[in-house]
């Protein structure tokens, strides 16, 4: 009976080799990669023809007696937004937001992640996780008007201060408060990144270090960060990616004069339908972004990040 | 040749038929619900009320308001227009000045053979466009509402009373200068006739205005801001005070020496319908402007409607933000729509250029 249902498997097997050499022939083994690509391609390829169509609405200056982009091709839409100082004011208070929100989650995420892995206590354990995941089932909105209702003037925290005989303060609606949004929100983002970089990094790695007379100070400076450096590049090019083009927080907690680059894009393309300006300012947001992002792959080496071939 | 009782039944039946086809197929000819693009809170709740629901009753179509801002849906109609795809909505409760950057790009349908135009206020119709690609339904007036318990000595006089470092950070104004841009001239030196041409007065009263740190938002922000005791003077339309006084929040409002902007808003159906849907559309709009609706509508909102005679809710006899006589239209800034269109952008990126500093 055994070697009956042996025999049925070979078969199976056998039939599902035969099947497979029909559907996908010899001659097209070599393509087989290509095949297991061709969705990331696509995808890919459709967001390529996206930013194509956004280049071409980019050179296309707005018409205002008929509201239509005219059908000359121009660079107007370019130097309109470069010319205005409040282009690049709102650029500079987004890249220097991302770099610090980008700092501040790493020292937060590191050490909660290294807890995270390294803790004994399955107990701990769970609770790292349930706190780490919940924040990922309530959205950026919802999160940030619960930063209103805790930071406001009537808040819970100037409630808290009332209450022990201090004068209410003025937290929100303010740069740092935007700030703190966003470390926030990106946290989660940041542990989930660092995480696996930290669990590859064996706890006998660090063992052998402070036996060979390492204090621990040193066994991370030395041992942990170099190795732990693949998730760190990683979640520092999410996060600073991530803030870099957030809108919800800044509007919300901003209180209207703290704008992001993202604020400027909607507002030229709803607040004033100028869709060719509001192409320009995203053509120039992605142009920033890419570079600092390929600049920090060069500087860092896409090795670190574990990919082949990349530099040591 | 003779007739069964069979045949004299069916033949009954057949004529029955015939004639009860007209209504059958009038019954098909009626969409299954109208949609219109609305603003929520108090301004949703008057169209449901004073539109909506009694046009429902009257012809048996439901109606379900939209509430995507005025903003977003305005690309998304361009676009289905543009493509021949049915728009998204049937009817856009909107801006006059939206409105006509809609015409202006000739995506709005003609309702010049509307029965209820007749007879209304000149303000309704709009102005520098042909015929009637949109209709102007009320006027609305851009207050100086406040706080009573921050302004003791009664209602602020002047709206230069934005620039007291004792209401630093206490200030609001919408997020785009929209209802404020020509009083900002006048509150800074300037006169009316400075605009377009001269808004240099009204940009040095936004960069001291800055220095007191306002706030910057849209209808929803300054009632909770109000409620929440985070503002005490706003520049907002009287709607919002109104609805946010009848909640039981402690406000008040006032038309200040250098006086208010008012303006207008309007309702205009978007080309690309189905016959049968474009029809109704164009009949939610004549409804809307009919006595019935006008008085229940604006009378819900607090705003003086398009259609003339129609006395102003009890709370509101007198009061300079509903403006009735012409003394009280002296206070007031009006704007014609094409300089508003013309200039807008480029007063949004001044605007912008000043407070996002």
């Amino acid at each position: 009976m055994a070697g009956a249902v042996q025999k049925a498997r070979w078969a199976l097997l056998d039939a599902v080799e035969m099947l497979a050499r029909i559907v996908w022939p010899a001659p097209l083994r070599g393509a087989l990669g290509w095949a297991f690509l061709a969705p990331a391609l696509i995808l890919v390829g459709i967001l390529v023809i996206g930013l194509g169509q956004m280049l071409e609405t980019s050179l296309h200056e707005l018409n205002l007696a008929t509201y239509r982009l005219g059908d000359a091709y121009t660079l107007a839409n370019y130097a309109t937004a470069l010319e205005r100082p409040v282009t690049w004011r709102v650029l500079a208070r987004t890249l220097g937001g991302a770099g610090i929100v980008t700092l501040v989650t790493l020292l937060l995420a590191f050490p909660y992640a290294y807890l995270l892995v390294r803790t004994g206590s399955a107990w701990a354990r769970k609770f790292l996780l349930v706190a780490l995941f919940l924040p990922f089932f309530i959205g950026q909105v919802v999160r940030a008007y619960g930063w209103l209702i805790i930071l406001g003037r009537e808040g819970l925290l100037n409630s808290a201060l009332k209450a022990v005989g201090l004068p209410a303060q003025d937290f929100l609606f303010a740069y740092p408060t935007v700030l703190f949004g966003l470390v926030q929100y990106m946290l989660p983002f940041a542990v989930l990144l660092i995480i696996p970089a930290l669990s590859a990094i064996g706890e006998e790695v660090e063992l052998a270090s402070e036996s060979l007379g390492a204090r621990w100070p040193s066994t991370f400076r030395h041992v942990v960060l170099p190795m732990a450096a693949p998730g760190l590049i990683g979640a520092s090019v999410v996060v600073f990616t991530l803030t870099l083009t957030d809108f919800a927080m800044p509007e919300i907690l901003g209180g209207g004069t703290q704008d992001f680059f993202a604020s400027a894009i909607y507002d030229s393309f709803f607040q004033i339908s100028n869709a060719g300006l509001g192409a320009a300012l995203s053509i120039l947001l992605t142009l920033i972004g890419s570079v600092i992002v390929a600049a920090v792959f060069m500087m860092a080496g896409t090795g670190t990040l574990g990919f082949r071939g990349g530099r040591r | 040749m003779t007739f069964s009782r069979r045949t004299a039944l069916k033949g009954g039946a057949a004529l029955g038929a015939t004639l009860a086809m007209p209504s059958i197929l009038r019954a098909q000819d009626k969409p299954s619900e109208l949609i219109v693009r609305a603003w929520g809170g108090a301004w949703g709740d008057a169209l449901k009320s004073g539109v909506a629901d009694p046009f429902t009753e009257k012809t048996g179509i439901p109606v379900r308001l939209d509430f995507t801002e005025d903003n977003e849906i305005k690309p998304k109609i361009w676009a289905a227009v543009d493509q021949g795809r049915v728009p998204p909505i049937h009817v856009n409760w909107d801006t006059t000045t939206n409105a006509t950057i809609s015409a202006l790009r000739g995506v709005t349908v003609d309702l010049s053979d509307l029965p209820n135009l007749e007879g209304l206020l000149p303000s309704a119709k709009p102005v520098g466009l042909e015929g009637w690609p949109l209709v102007n339904t009320y006027a609305y007036v851009y207050v100086c509402a406040y706080r009573p318990e921050a302004f003791p000595d009664g209602a602020p006089e002047s709206w230069t009373v934005m620039l007291d470092p004792k209401f630093k950070g206490r200030v609001a104004l919408y997020d785009d200068g929209i209802g404020f841009n020509p009083i900002a001239v006048i509150a800074g030196g300037g006169t009316f006739e400075d605009i377009p041409d001269n808004m240099e007065p009204g940009y040095e009263f936004y960069r001291k205005l800055k220095a007191n740190e306002p706030l910057l938002g849209e209808d929803p922000d300054f009632t909770s801001w109000f409620q929440n005791s985070e503002i005490d003077l706003a520049c907002t339309i009287s709607v919002n005070a109104r609805a946010a006084k009848q909640s039981g929040i402690d406000v008040a409002w006032t038309v200040p020496k250098e006086g208010c902007k008012v303006d207008t808003d309007g309702l205009w159906v978007p080309k690309g319908l189905p016959a049968n849907e474009e029809q109704a559309a164009k009949d939610f709009v004549n409804f809307a402007l009919s006595e019935e609706a006008q008085k229940a509508w604006c009378g819900a909102l607090g705003l003086p409607p398009v259609r003339p005679g129609i006395e102003p809710p009890a709370d509101l006899v007198g009061d300079p933000s509903y403006p009735t006589r012409p003394e009280d239209f002296e206070k007031l800034v009006s704007v014609p729509s094409p300089v508003l269109v013309e200039n807008q952008p480029i007063w949004f990126a001044k605007f912008n250029e000043i407070f996002q500093g």
